[in-house]
């Protein structure tokens, strides 16, 4: 059976519009998003995250753990790039070394080298600063549409029906899918299973996650094979069907996709004309005198 | 209340059918008809062919499922082959066995709504007949509540409220009393008679006779190995099918194998209680909540100890699994403590109370996952490190017990249903541990089954405890030497089968209901002295 995120109404800037007029500003702050990589561009989509985090009314306590998972992922994806310095090569030429540290050892006869240059650390904010305004944009809408609402908006961006109620049960799958994985964590844990004790090498590593992942796979197949079943046998899919959730637009939505339209055209047009690349402060390069 | 000069509305004649990647016919040259107002009662063990039956007639068979198809399905004189599910569904209401697997929306009237919603009516008709069948299943206070926070009970009235709101003639319903506590059950059977007292047509497959019988079925069918066997009146029915394949009324059974030889007399071998020894699992002043939530146990004491076969009973939702989770350390009390050997859950992981506690989930889906039978079976003793000689004989003596040899070879997750189950017990039981949890064991097998390896269980010598979560008050009857009733997270009783089950107060606030073999055991008790299954007290007293 699918279960549901834990979506609650609250007072919150999302929660006042319409769900489909969000999701449609929702998709025009991705893709404008993408457009940037000048961290002062950036900051005004960090801004717009910001507050759209802050009015959310979601407690601390009832999502930290997909904070923590963002952050962790958001800051070890960055420390990657700064690091290894690759990631960055399409949007800088020159690099201006502020300083270089050398390990104290060799592998091998090669000498761990870290480069620090002012286009890496940059480059690796800037990273931190449009993955972090992404991933939270995205991770607040399952706290905030009302699940029994998840069909009739995609069915209003012009989905037909069969897509529309697909969409509705891709969204509940994902929580059901934790919830499967949790429980067979705790089956195969009863028969002396223990995860930390995984060793070996790759392959034998994933060969004895076996124990989870066909549990949770198998159960997936069969768990979508009952839903077919059950709205074959309720007659879906044989007609246009009436969606019983009525929604509405209201003034406030249309301005929230008229904003959206205009930033995803204001960002369409400036990338156009070479606006927003990656920006170096000229301050920093004289700093390390280049 | 057949209406003798009514035309059927369901006639099924000489229906056969093969799955297309199988050699046998699932089911063969099957004939019967329903009219409207009766109730037809299908019984068998599983694997008889009842649930491939019920997909020729709501039409999953041959849309969803191909295979070779021969024979008619006719609705209101209507071959169904040229009809398409749409068409048939609007006939022919399905409850599933789980309401878990059929219901999809995310709140009660959006399930409701479901089927009026994809046959495109207007929205004021939809409202109007969703309302009107959840006013009619006594459910309209659930309106806006979320499914999958609703009991069992529940999610089966919501289950058949989306289906009734079809306005079906026919309605199919498989199992419908599987997973509900006997309390539900009995309502759910009460909406029942109601429906075919209004006019609809209702088929209901169950391996309960027992519990069956009460709605008074006009007809009853009994299925096995794909074919009818019996097909009569249904008080016939009890009459005529072996009392040890399906569950009879336990009067019916005394009469009956009185003129059987006498049932040996199962002596559970761990009943020998070492009285002054050390409790195996103790409870002390217990509490637990999950994350977000209310409390779920308060301040739960008690102990198991050697000897004991327990069974844990309760209404759906009455905290039973999570009492028994923090006896593994899956779920760590709140407050108070859980002691497994003496030593506290909080110090111990799962792995290593596992070797004193063996767990079996309700569900086996969530655990399967081998190339092999006894692959499956062999992964617990391996990772607690047993040697490879003793894995072999674990493994074997787990095929024997719970009926699985031949299979050994077959991956699991191609088995029935009822035999996955099998196996996600013999995982547990080649382990060896002291203790043997069971949660719902008989859930989704025939009777037939459960009752062997019942027996076969409690004849081990190598357990020091076993405990048992279950809705069957027979089985508690059967093979318990205590009993726990739990209810809203306290323990409401605890003793001795004969000292909790013969009070009926109990019993009735924790939506139980006393069975035809508690009555007759508490009947015989002055003789008798203790608890047994119906074969035996036939005997009583010439088999002791």
């Amino acid at each position: 059976m699918l279960v549901s995120w834990r979506y609650r109404e609250r007072k919150s800037l999302i929660q006042a519009f319409d769900p489909s007029a969000w999701i449609i500003f929702y998709a025009c702050f991705i893709v404008s998003t993408m457009f940037f990589w000048d961290l002062r561009v950036l900051f005004f989509f960090l801004a717009i995250a910001l507050v759209v985090i802050f009015t959310s009314g979601i407690k601390w306590r009832e999502m930290y753990r997909a904070w923590l998972f963002i952050c962790g992922f958001v800051v070890f994806f960055s420390l990657l790039t700064f690091l290894t310095g690759r990631g960055g090569m399409e949007v800088y030429e020159q690099e201006h070394t502020i300083t270089t540290l050398r390990a104290p050892f060799t592998l091998f006869k090669w000498q761990p080298t870290l480069d620090i240059t002012v286009e890496r650390a940059l480059f690796a904010l800037s990273q931190l600063v449009r993955v972090f305004s992404l991933a939270s944009m995205t991770i607040l809408i399952p706290y905030s549409i009302n699940p029994a609402h998840y069909g009739i908006t995609f069915h209003r961006l012009g989905l037909p029906d069969k897509i529309a109620y697909a969409m509705d049960l891709t969204m509940r799958f994902i929580p059901t899918f934790g919830r499967d994985f949790r429980l067979t964590m705790d089956a195969q844990r009863a028969r002396g299973y223990e995860i930390e004790k995984l060793s070996g090498g790759i392959i034998s590593q994933v060969r004895k996650l076996a124990p989870l992942i066909v549990p949770v796979t198998i159960h997936a197949i069969a768990g979508s094979e009952d839903i077919i079943d059950a709205m074959d046998l309720r007659g879906f899919g044989i007609g246009r069907r009436t969606w019983l959730v009525q929604l509405q637009y209201r003034m406030r939505d249309y301005v929230l996709m008229g904003l959206a339209a205009l930033i995803l055209i204001g960002s369409v047009i400036a990338s156009m004309f070479g606006f927003g690349k990656f920006w170096v402060p000229e301050f920093l390069l004289h700093m390390v005198g280049g | 209340m057949a209406m003798v000069d009514q035309a059927p509305l369901l006639q099924v004649e000489n229906l056969s059918f093969r799955y297309r990647d199988r050699p046998d016919y699932a089911i063969r040259e099957i004939t019967f008809n329903i009219k409207p107002g009766e109730v037809l009662l299908l019984a068998g063990p599983s694997g008889c062919g009842k649930t491939t039956l019920a997909r020729c007639i709501n039409g999953l068979i041959p849309r969803s499922y191909k295979g070779e198809m021969s024979g008619r399905v006719l609705l209101r004189g209507q071959d169904t082959a040229g009809m398409s599910l749409a068409q048939i569904s609007q006939n022919v209401g399905t409850v599933l066995q789980d309401p878990e697997r059929q219901i999809l929306g995310t709140k009660v009237i959006n399930e409701v709504a479901f089927g009026l919603e994809n046959l495109g009516l207007p929205r004021e008709e939809i409202l109007a007949r969703a309302d009107a069948a959840m006013e009619h299943l006594g459910i309209s206070g659930l309106h806006d509540r979320d499914t999958f926070n609703l009991s069992g009970g529940e999610k089966q009235k919501v289950a058949l409220a989306g289906v009734l709101a079809m306005e079906p003639g026919l309605l199919l319903l498989d199992e419908p009393l599987a997973s509900l506590d006997p309390a539900s059950g009995l309502e759910a059977l009460a909406l029942i008679r109601n429906l075919a007292d209004d006019g609809m047509a209702i088929l209901i497959i169950e391996h309960r006779v027992e519990d069956v019988l009460k709605v008074s079925p006009d007809w009853g069918l009994f299925m096995m190995g794909g074919e009818i066997q019996y097909d009569g009146s249904a008080a016939g029915l009890a009459e005529a099918v072996d009392y040890r394949e399906v569950k009879l009324p336990a009067q019916i059974v005394l009469e009956r194998a009185a003129v059987d030889p006498s049932p040996v007399r199962l002596e559970p071998l761990l009943g020998k209680a070492k009285a002054d020894s050390e409790p195996l699992v103790q409870f002390d002043h217990v509490s637990f909540s999950y994350e977000q939530g209310s409390e779920v146990l308060h301040d739960i004491s008690l102990a198991i100890n050697p000897g004991d076969v327990i069974a844990i009973l309760g209404p759906n939702g009455a905290g039973k699994t999570t009492l028994v989770k923090q006896a593994i350390g899956l779920l760590k009390p709140k407050s108070g403590e859980v002691l497994v050997g003496g030593r506290d859950t909080h110090d111990l992981s799962v792995a290593e109370i596992a070797s004193t506690l063996g767990y079996v989930f309700q569900s086996p889906s969530h655990m399967l996952f081998a190339p092999s039978v006894s692959a499956e079976l062999a992964f617990g003793p391996n990772n607690l490190g047993h040697p490879p000689e003793e894995i072999k004989k674990e493994v074997q003596e787990a095929i024997d017990i719970m009926n699985l040899s031949g299979m050994e070879e077959d991956p699991p997750l191609a088995l029935s249903f009822g035999q996955q189950k099998r196996v996600s017990i013999g995982a547990v039981l080649a382990m060896r541990s002291k203790i043997l949890v069971m949660d719902e064991p008989t859930a989704g097998q025939d009777y037939k089954n459960y009752m062997d390896f019942m027996d076969s269980i409690l004849l081990l010598p190598s357990f020091d405890a076993i405990l048992f979560i279950t809705h069957d008050i027979d089985l508690a009857v059967v093979y318990a030497n205590r009993v726990i009733v739990i209810d809203h997270g306290r323990v409401v009783g605890d003793g001795r089968p004969q000292d909790v089950l013969s009070d009926y107060e109990i019993l009735e606030s924790s939506r139980l209901v006393p069975t035809s073999l508690l009555d007759v055991n508490l009947e015989m008790f002055d003789r008798t002295q203790c608890f047994m299954r119906a074969e035996a007290l036939a005997h009583f007293p010439s088999n002791i």
